[in-house]
């Protein structure tokens, strides 16, 4: 895989009014990749997308699409193509027609263009569908006519916005390996915007957390979801719990601390921290807990609870432990293995973890 | 009987008895007896209501009907044509260009809130020989004097009713400007196109209906007025319904009236079928 950039952000800021939508983005993605902009609703992730695409411009900063700044190059213009969230189906257009929309302009000639758009149908398995309208398509086919019409541009780019938030969740499942294997094939970066933390997390290469119209933290996802920059980041990524703790002593990298209802323990320093404060804040992952009737052995911390709340979800089993001192009861995931709920409500438990999993998550957000 | 009203059935012959009743008495059988009456004979006071084709045959033989539908239909085609061409570009404005889209519309009816006959009387005051449109060019030194062909005349005809018409056109258009979903024109931006092109082949194509619904509704009932060519269409602007109301009035042949009716009905719905089917397919062929 080339290492050559593709899309080089940096100081964009748009507002709107007196509303700053987006400020001091910078980011810089490699050709090939798959990158995800993740975020609540109207945390800007989608008004950046548009300013990559020349849908809005951007009020301060640059935005350079393979070497080449956009201030002035209009959408229609760009090196980018978009799946909307709306897929945007040409209604009056059936599948080939609308495939061949763009290509149309570029006035390729007749062969050329059925040829591509044959290729483009055959590469989201929609061969031969053609001359089907486009009101008799399924939500998963509008979905892979917009992806078609898209990557039969050969765009440098593609940029999906939303893609799979209209579609039921075993489609959407689907769809993600689909989008996956595609763009592994095809080595066009894409770029996503997603509210859904899974959707990010299976499909990309990196993913950019943004808040409140920054971008908090760009890594890969088990970088991210292991060392999350915040308190912020880490509760909008996967289950946390989080823990005061007291720090009594740093030694090669190695944080002595108090953790609450824990005890003593050791736990890394996490280099993506962005704020410190006199106290701790410290995470540990639902499913990085050992729950037991006995005290397990082999552990760095224990905690001695009663189950407050015990719940089967299928795949796993979860359990709210709580105990004098605590404000939040700790939430434990256990994979399923034998269809069965181990602790009832009110069981007395042992809770064990380890040096390694507790996370060094900085100062507590207000 | 009350159980009868209790089925199914019963139940939606009741429901649409008033409606039923109103369409057969006010539509159906007005029609009725307009087709009778084209088969009947005037004999001076009376009516001779034997069957005859003699009514068809004058109809399909005086060159004057035929002038007179023909001129009709293209005066009708004229005003459409005009009124469809101008009312689009408002339209388009109140749906993409403005967020006063409530006080556009309302301006747009305020000619509504007075006489259609007022309207055309002002059309005569300003077009007339001594009117506003030939003392303003006169007072301008522009012309010396008054211009003659404003008034009384196809063009009159044509432009009082592009006037009068003018809303009607822009409604079903603004509708279903207002209809497209947005991010088809951002879809065809990002697929290369420019504005222009844009417009050409994804905003126009869907606007197809609107623009059909909007040509019927000026069409078909220009081609019928009579209010108009007789207030400013002088001997050259007269059309069809003038015709058809000399029959009923002066003439007193009713069942020559009835029968020019029919076949004026029956041009117009050809003419709108062809166009609609015309339109239509224009529409398909652009990609």
């Amino acid at each position: 895989m080339t290492t050559q950039n593709i899309i080089e952000i940096s100081g964009v800021e748009k507002r709107f009014g007196t509303f700053t939508a987006v400020r001091d983005l910078n980011l810089t993605l490699k050709e090939g990749e798959f990158f995800s902009l993740l975020g609540p609703s109207g945390c800007g992730k989608t008004t950046a997308l548009r300013m990559i695409a020349g849908f809005q411009d951007h009020d301060a900063g640059s935005i350079r699409i393979g070497g080449q700044d956009m201030e002035h190059i209009p959408a229609n213009k760009r090196p980018t193509n978009m799946v909307f969230q709306s897929y945007a189906i040409f209604p009056h257009l059936n599948v080939g027609d609308n495939v061949a929309f763009g290509l149309r302009k570029l006035k390729l000639g007749k062969a050329e263009t059925e040829e591509r758009v044959a290729e483009a149908l055959e590469m989201v398995e929609l061969g031969g569908l053609q001359s089907r309208k486009a009101t008799e398509l399924s939500g998963g086919q509008r979905q892979r006519v917009a992806l078609a019409r898209a990557l039969v541009m050969r765009p440098k780019v593609l940029l999906l916005d939303e893609p799979l938030s209209a579609l039921d969740k075993n489609l959407r499942e689907a769809m993600q390996f689909e989008m996956r294997r595609l763009q592994q094939k095809l080595g066009i970066t894409f770029v996503m915007v997603t509210h859904d933390q899974y959707e990010a997390m299976t499909m990309s290469d990196r993913i950019g957390v943004m808040f409140k119209g920054q971008l908090k933290q760009v890594d890969k996802p088990e970088v991210l979801y292991a060392r999350p920059c915040s308190q912020e980041v880490a509760a909008f990524i996967g289950g946390m719990n989080f823990l005061d703790a007291a720090v009594t002593g740093e030694v090669n990298g190695k944080l002595h601390a108090d953790l609450q209802g824990f005890g003593p323990l050791s736990i890394d320093v996490n280099p993506n921290v962005a704020r410190r404060g006199p106290q701790l804040l410290a995470g540990i992952r639902p499913e990085q807990l050992e729950i037991s009737a006995q005290k397990p052995d082999g552990y760095d911390g224990y905690l001695q609870g009663t189950v407050t709340n015990a719940a089967f979800y299928g795949e796993n089993v979860h359990y709210h432990v709580t105990t004098d001192g605590l404000s939040q009861p700790i939430a434990v995931s256990v994979p399923n293995y034998f269809h069965t709920v181990d602790h009832k409500q009110g069981d007395p438990v042992w809770l064990g973890v380890q040096n390694a999993s507790v996370i060094d998550l900085g100062a507590r957000e207000a | 009987m009350a159980g009868f009203l209790r089925t199914e059935a019963g139940k939606g012959l009741a429901l649409s008895a008033p409606a039923s009743l109103y369409v057969g008495l006010l539509v159906a059988a007005p029609l009725g007896i307009l087709v009778a009456y084209s088969f009947w004979t005037q004999t001076y006071v009376e009516i001779d209501k034997t069957l005859t084709w003699a009514n068809y045959l004058e109809a399909a033989t005086d060159p004057l009907v035929r002038h007179l539908l023909l001129r009709s239909i293209l005066i009708a085609g004229a005003v459409t044509a005009a009124t469809v061409a101008l009312a689009y570009p408002i339209a388009y404005f109140i749906a993409f260009r403005t967020h006063k889209k409530t006080l556009w519309l309302l301006l747009i009816t305020i000619p509504f809130w007075s006489s259609y006959l007022l309207r055309v009387f002002s059309w005569k005051l300003i077009l007339g020989f001594n009117g506003v449109m030939n003392s303003a060019l006169i007072s301008l030194g522009i012309i010396t004097e008054p211009l003659t062909f404003l008034l009384y005349n196809e063009f009159a005809v044509v432009l009082t009713l592009a006037h009068a018409w003018a809303p009607f056109a822009i409604l079903p258009i603004y509708v279903s400007l207002q209809k497209i979903d947005r991010s088809l024109l951002e879809a065809a931006t990002d697929l290369g196109l420019t504005k222009l092109e844009r417009f050409i082949r994804v905003t126009l194509p869907l606007t197809v209906p609107g623009i059909i619904a909007a040509s019927l509704i000026i069409f078909i009932p220009t081609v019928g007025d009579y209010v108009t060519p007789s207030l400013v269409g002088g001997s050259q602007g007269k059309m069809v319904a003038n015709l058809i109301q000399v029959q009923f009035g002066p003439a007193n042949n009713w069942p020559l009236g009835a029968t020019l009716s029919l076949v004026a009905m029956a041009s117009v719905g050809f003419v709108a079928i062809l166009f609609v089917i015309l339109a239509t397919a224009l529409g398909r062929r652009i990609r």
